[in-house]
């Protein structure tokens, strides 16, 4: 059995260098203010309370949507429109609740579709959706940036045109519980991305889909040739992507009550692609790994909650954001990871230790 | 909806343009658009369309949708369409000075709403008349509110924290509410702004932005939110705080929107200052004027009041305008 601890192997890996990204950030909180790690239990919402279940809890949005990007970029492609279909799905729910509100925005406890259906053909719709990326790509050819990117565009004009424009509300408890509710004294979204974080390690590891991805993301033509319905499996993964981004957009929608067609989800498909690649998915498709995207939306929401809790300056914000970012990334690029490995290796030369086990 | 028909209006304008070639009798008025961001835009939209078709003249509506090339590019197409009137709301400050010479040119009236583009013309003859909110006033208000609403539960001298949820940086509103805030506040030493975050004018961002506040703030007195969407975001992270909004955090927004009426006749909020976005009246009040041979004064405020939970809370400078119950005003407000 070749077990033995591989610290150089362990050290070259992508997922090391994330893990450490974002524990040197939290320990950088730690030295600040100690408080941050503060966790309660708070009676009133029957939730535990505290900056850290903010992070996972606000991570749900990209984490979600970043599972199904990295299908997406393991098959070599991206997604454009998720930003979009997260609007388009809020919009489509709050539609259905208040679908008699004609006039003015008035929040009521009540909803004139049963919920079930609600959730049904919000998700339903960004599925299809989904497929169409999906197709487009898979059936016609089409660059996924360009096919992806048609959506992008018409997404938010669909959400606006099914809500005719206007910001609807909700009160709807039930509709709320999606964000607001708690499992096991944890807010519900992130419930929710532990079930599909399940789901999608299940489908990936368990299933053949997983390896056929990888199959295809390294070389089409030659998964083709060996019997791999290759197109099948492109079209599965924007399909996914599409019905993941219509669970987001609920999650956001209840959380303000509201559909925002304008402003849900903008930058998103950004912030997943950047999860993707922080978690040690390459942009130019093969291997993936869902447990990296799940650490690098942490650490995007992590960079976030930081800029918020230690009060930067809004103006400086972004600037920070982008600072951090830059520095993850190059942490992990090749060279460094080479150079941090080939250091270890050396030491353990050094001392008298043997290269390989 | 609204597309579809701003679509189909366009259409039989452009179709009416071609008859009104021939028999000029009805003015045509151009209204360029910056997008539909928020429902305060939407009730601009509405309303600035309604009272020109009102006033019976054929409307050219363009919606830039938050674009400044598609705003030069519906510029440019109204001069080359003839129309009699522009009505203009910049998306952004600056850029504008080649198009805006063209329309000058042109010598088709510019009447700016809501939102006043920075020029580097020589003499302001450019335009005729700007009509939108007093930004800087608006925060100023805000802030006397929170320091008169104190002062009359007698909390007047006490350490007061605020903490503050900012709109987009760089905006018009977000520069104007800021300094107006900042600068009236800074009269009452006890009064303090102790954290200040964008939150972008979306309530998702002040959610988020309110539930840090509460875990690295302390003790947080007052919420002021540059709009109402942010303020309704932050209640419900107030909420999972184990806090009673409206209560143990005292909430002031801004633009007063039927949505923040509703939520301080539950109690949930305070104070609400407001932004009007109905300009259609004024709109068609000028080009009436213009035609008669009137000229007008460059700048202009609307009329705006301040909404709250109490009502005669003073809000002015001069201290002589008080507060009106949000409650009493819940069944007019129609956006």
């Amino acid at each position: 059995m070749k077990t033995k601890f591989d610290f150089s192997r362990i050290m070259k890996s992508k997922i090391t260098w994330a893990v450490i990204a974002e524990l040197m950030i939290l320990l950088v909180c730690l030295i600040i203010r100690p408080e941050f790690f503060q966790i309660s239990y708070q009676e009133s919402t029957g939730m535990l309370y505290g900056s850290l279940i903010d992070i996972l809890n606000r991570s749900s949005e990209i984490t979600i949507i970043a599972l199904g990007m990295t299908l997406v970029i393991a098959l070599a492609g991206t997604d454009l429109s998720v930003g979009a279909l997260v609007a388009l799905s809020g919009a489509m729910a709050l539609k259905l609740m208040r679908w008699d509100m004609s006039e003015f925005p008035t929040a009521g406890d009540y909803s004139i579709t049963p919920m079930f259906w609600v959730i049904l053909v919000a998700l339903g719709i960004c599925a299809l959706f989904g497929s169409f990326n999906g197709l487009m790509i898979a059936r016609f050819g089409m660059q996924p940036i360009i096919a992806t990117l048609v959506l992008m565009v018409a997404g938010r004009g669909v959400a606006q045109i099914i809500t005719n424009g206007r910001q609807m509300t909700t009160n709807f408890a039930a509709f709320k519980f999606i964000s607001q509710g708690s499992v096991l004294f944890l807010p519900m979204p992130i419930i929710i991305t532990v079930v599909i974080f399940i789901l999608m390690s299940l489908l990936t590891r368990k299933t053949a889909f997983g390896m056929f991805v990888e199959s295809v993301g390294i070389n089409p033509n030659a998964s083709r040739v060996s019997g791999l319905r290759s197109s099948l499996i492109i079209f599965t993964a924007y399909l996914i992507t599409g019905l993941l981004s219509g669970v987001s957009g609920l999650i956001y929608a209840s959380r303000i009550g509201q559909n925002d067609s304008n402003n849900a989800g903008i930058n998103y498909e950004l912030d997943a692609i950047l999860a993707v690649v922080i978690g040690g998915t390459s942009m130019s498709g093969g291997k993936f790994s869902l447990t990296g995207t799940v650490i690098g939306s942490i650490i995007i929401r992590t960079i976030i909650t930081f800029v918020y809790y230690f009060g930067v300056a809004a103006e400086a914000t972004m600037v920070f954001r982008a600072l951090i970012v830059v520095v993850v990334i190059v942490l992990q690029s090749e060279p460094v990871r080479e150079f941090m490995g080939k250091r270890r290796t050396m030491r353990k030369v050094a001392m008298g230790g043997e290269l390989h086990g | 909806m609204k597309k579809l028909t701003s679509v189909l209006l366009a259409l039989v304008l452009v179709l009416a343009l071609g008859a009104t070639a021939l028999a000029d009798d009805a003015l045509t008025v151009a209204f360029s658009q910056i997008g539909q961001e928020s429902d305060w835009r939407t009730a601009n939209t509405d309303d600035v369309c309604k009272a020109i078709q009102d006033a019976g003249w054929n409307l050219v509506y363009d919606d830039a949708q938050q674009k400044q090339e598609n705003q030069v590019k519906a510029l440019r197409n109204f001069i080359t369409q003839g129309v009699d009137y522009i009505v203009f709301t910049a998306i952004v400050t600056t850029g504008w000075d080649e198009v805006l010479k063209e329309v000058q040119e042109a010598e088709i009236p510019l009447v700016l709403i809501d939102r006043f583009p920075e020029t580097s013309f020589a003499d302001d003859s450019w335009y005729t008349t700007y009509f939108g909110g007093d930004f800087p006033e608006e925060g100023a208000r805000a802030a006397r509110w929170i320091v008169n609403y104190f002062k009359s539960i007698g909390r007047g001298d006490e350490e007061i924290n605020i903490v503050r949820l900012e709109g987009t940086t760089g905006a018009d509103a977000q520069v104007g509410r800021s300094k107006g805030f900042d600068e009236e506040i800074a009269k009452t030493p006890n009064f303090k702004i102790v954290a200040s975050q964008t939150g972008n004018f979306t309530g998702a961002e002040g959610q988020a932005v309110m539930e840090s506040f509460l875990k690295s703030v302390s003790k947080i007195d007052v919420l002021w939110a540059e709009n109402d969407n942010m303020a309704l975001g932050a209640i419900e992270a107030i909420k999972a705080a184990g806090l009673q909004p409206g209560k143990d955090i005292i909430i002031v927004g801004c633009d007063a929107v039927k949505l923040a009426f509703e939520a301080i006749v539950n109690g949930e909020m305070n104070c609400t200052v407001e932004c009007t976005p109905l300009m259609g009246n004024r709109v068609v009040e000028v080009i009436k004027g213009l035609e008669a041979g009137e000229t007008f004064d460059k700048v202009v405020h609307p009329v705006e009041y301040v909404y709250d939970f109490v009502g005669g809370i003073p809000y002015t400078a001069d201290g002589a305008a008080v507060t009106e119950l949000a409650s009493e005003h819940i069944a007019e407000r129609l956006y």
